[in-house]
């Protein structure tokens, strides 16, 4: 079944925000959503073709598409394009893919739901939304190229993984949760972060407060990958090893960034 | 019903509900996750002198552990679920922590739930660190060697406790041999542990006793050296009897490893010194689970 697909029926003219647009939902052609300043049925803007409740397709995504699978519960919603902000907000079950890239806040107090986002993400992924005090609790993102500023601020649980870059500021004021750069830190990476995971391929771009604890062969890292799909691919089905760097010891964190190979 | 010229008696084994847990522990090599097992499991071979019965219950490959390093997966039982979480994170802490480069994860999901590292995570002294994983905790405890890790609980089942069979030989030496040759047999069952030494019990008891304070007592029936003195189930050719203790996850795993090991006593034969199997029972009015021998070998 190739469930429901929304198709544009033209050019947007403004920013959509496309909440409560979520597989399942019941008679979609009429769901108010935001376009602009107004209010319109979804039908307006969209072609919505298909049936089934289980997966939500978005054909032809674009950045102007705000709030995507913001607040996903279960299903599985596919954009063949790109997305705007808040990709997947607060979401806490099923699957969210954006085949493109995505804007600022994806991910943001993602609570449980698995997230792959194939290009480039916009800052603050993972992170605390504004006037929020946490990130980012459970679930899992996988970013194929690399995050805007800020990613993983406050996260506080689940799996982040960034393929690419990292711009500056990634996990500041980190508390919890596993946080994975597969490129370069831009910046002051980790500063601030209490307890929590950050899995790097080089120390560089590390915040002043993290010391060298050695390198150690971690049971520990053996478990993840085991446990974890995302991390396996990231890490690794032999990885063991890893140089141990803990911090931010300026604020007597006790999280630790581990450099594998 | 005489099999190969050895009798399985009418009778039966009498068994008890118990609450039980697996408990997968891992170690660099297969020596020290055997190691660290066999110390987690030592002195657990009854619930009345030990407050849970424990063993090995198989040996596991690496692409079978949380880990992905050499394994070994234990059962541990007790009467009731709060002597098990008396019990498991005693001895984890005491046996499996301490021992070099274990780790500890949960064998089984479900049921109530018995702490791991809910418990041992105070060892670290607020230096531990916790990862939810999965939907899963799992905790790395600082320690001098490196990190201990483990998971957060483990999940229990109702199982058996107290299967049995007795071994009536011609001999010590072959009662015992014939005895082996079982519990090689018997540990082949998956989700059961012959909790015993060896998985053998040269002491079998019966209930109560003549002096007050005792629940246990010989055997009498079944000891050789008392025949001429008290009322014996021994015919004269039986020199010597050994006990196989079974407990097991389920009526169906103690049933499976009764029928192993009879069926490995049966191979043997008469000409190996096996007369007659026999079972351990109270008459039928305290355990709810009966393994009749002669319905188990039909």
């Amino acid at each position: 079944m190739t469930g429901i697909v929304l198709t544009p029926r033209g050019a947007f003219d403004a920013r959509v925000d496309l909440t409560g647009a979520l597989p399942g939902a019941a008679d979609l052609e009429r769901l108010s959503i935001g376009y602009g300043f107004r209010r319109v049925a979804l039908g307006e803007l969209f072609a919505v073709s298909g049936s089934g409740a289980d997966r939500l397709t978005i054909a032809g995504g674009l950045p102007l598409l705000d709030r995507v699978a913001a607040g996903l519960t279960a299903g599985e919603l596919v954009v063949d394009g790109d997305v705007g902000a808040e990709f997947a907000k607060g979401a806490t079950g099923g699957v969210a893919i954006v085949k493109g890239s995505a804007g600022a806040y994806a991910a943001s107090e993602l609570a449980g739901a698995k997230v792959v986002i194939g290009g480039d993400v916009g800052e603050r992924l993972g992170a605390a939304g504004d006037g929020s005090r946490r990130g980012m609790s459970g679930g899992a993102v996988v970013v194929g190229g690399s995050a805007g500023l800020r990613a993983g601020e406050r996260l506080r649980g689940g799996v982040v993984i960034v393929h690419g870059d990292a711009a500056e500021g990634a996990a500041t004021d980190l508390i919890a949760g596993t946080f994975a750069v597969g490129g370069a830190l831009a910046g002051p990476a980790g500063r601030g972060m209490k307890r929590g995971t950050l899995l790097l391929r080089a120390a560089e771009g590390l915040a002043s407060g993290f010391g060298d604890a050695g390198e150690h062969d971690l049971v520990m890292l053996r478990v993840l990958v085991r446990r974890s799909q995302e991390l396996a691919s990231f890490l690794g089905k032999d990885v063991a090893r890893a140089r141990r760097f803990a911090g931010d010891l300026n604020v007597a964190g006790k999280g630790e960034a581990l450099i594998v190979a | 019903m005489i099999l190969n010229g050895v009798e399985i008696r009418d009778s039966f084994a009498e068994a008890f509900p118990m609450v039980g847990t697996r408990l997968i522990i891992t170690a660099d090599s297969p020596k020290w996750a055997m190691i660290a097992a066999k110390t987690m499991t030592g002195f657990a071979t009854s619930v009345i002198g030990c407050g849970c019965e424990a063993g090995v219950e198989r040996e596991l490959a690496p692409e079978d552990t949380p880990d992905g390093r050499p394994g070994v997966a234990v059962l541990i039982f007790a009467m009731d679920i709060k002597g098990l979480k008396a019990v498991v994170p005693l001895r984890i802490g005491q046996c499996v922590l301490t021992s070099p480069t274990s780790a500890c994860y949960a064998g089984m999901e479900g049921g109530d739930v018995v702490s791991i590292g809910k418990a041992l995570r105070y060892f670290g002294d607020g230096w531990q660190i916790a990862k939810n994983v999965d939907g899963r905790r799992i905790w790395r405890v600082p320690v001098m060697e490196g990190e201990f890790v483990c998971d957060h609980e483990s999940g229990t089942v109702s199982g058996v406790g107290g299967g049995n069979i007795l071994i009536l030989g011609t001999s010590r030496g072959e009662a015992l041999a014939a005895a082996e040759v079982a519990v090689d047999a018997m540990q082949k069952v998956e989700g059961c542990i012959l909790p015993f030494p060896g998985g053998i019990v040269r002491s079998g008891s019966k209930v109560g006793s003549k002096y007050k304070g005792m629940f246990a007592s010989s055997n009498n029936a079944y000891c050789p050296t008392l025949r001429a003195q008290t009322e014996t189930k021994l015919p004269p050719e039986v020199a010597s009897v050994q006990e196989i203790v079974i407990d097991g996850v389920s009526f169906e795993a103690v049933s499976a490893c009764t029928k192993a090991g009879i069926e490995a006593l049966v191979a043997l034969g008469r000409d190996k010194g096996v007369v007659a199997i026999d079972a351990g029972n109270y008459g039928g009015n305290l355990g709810p689970y009966h393994f009749k021998l002669r319905e188990i070998m039909a």
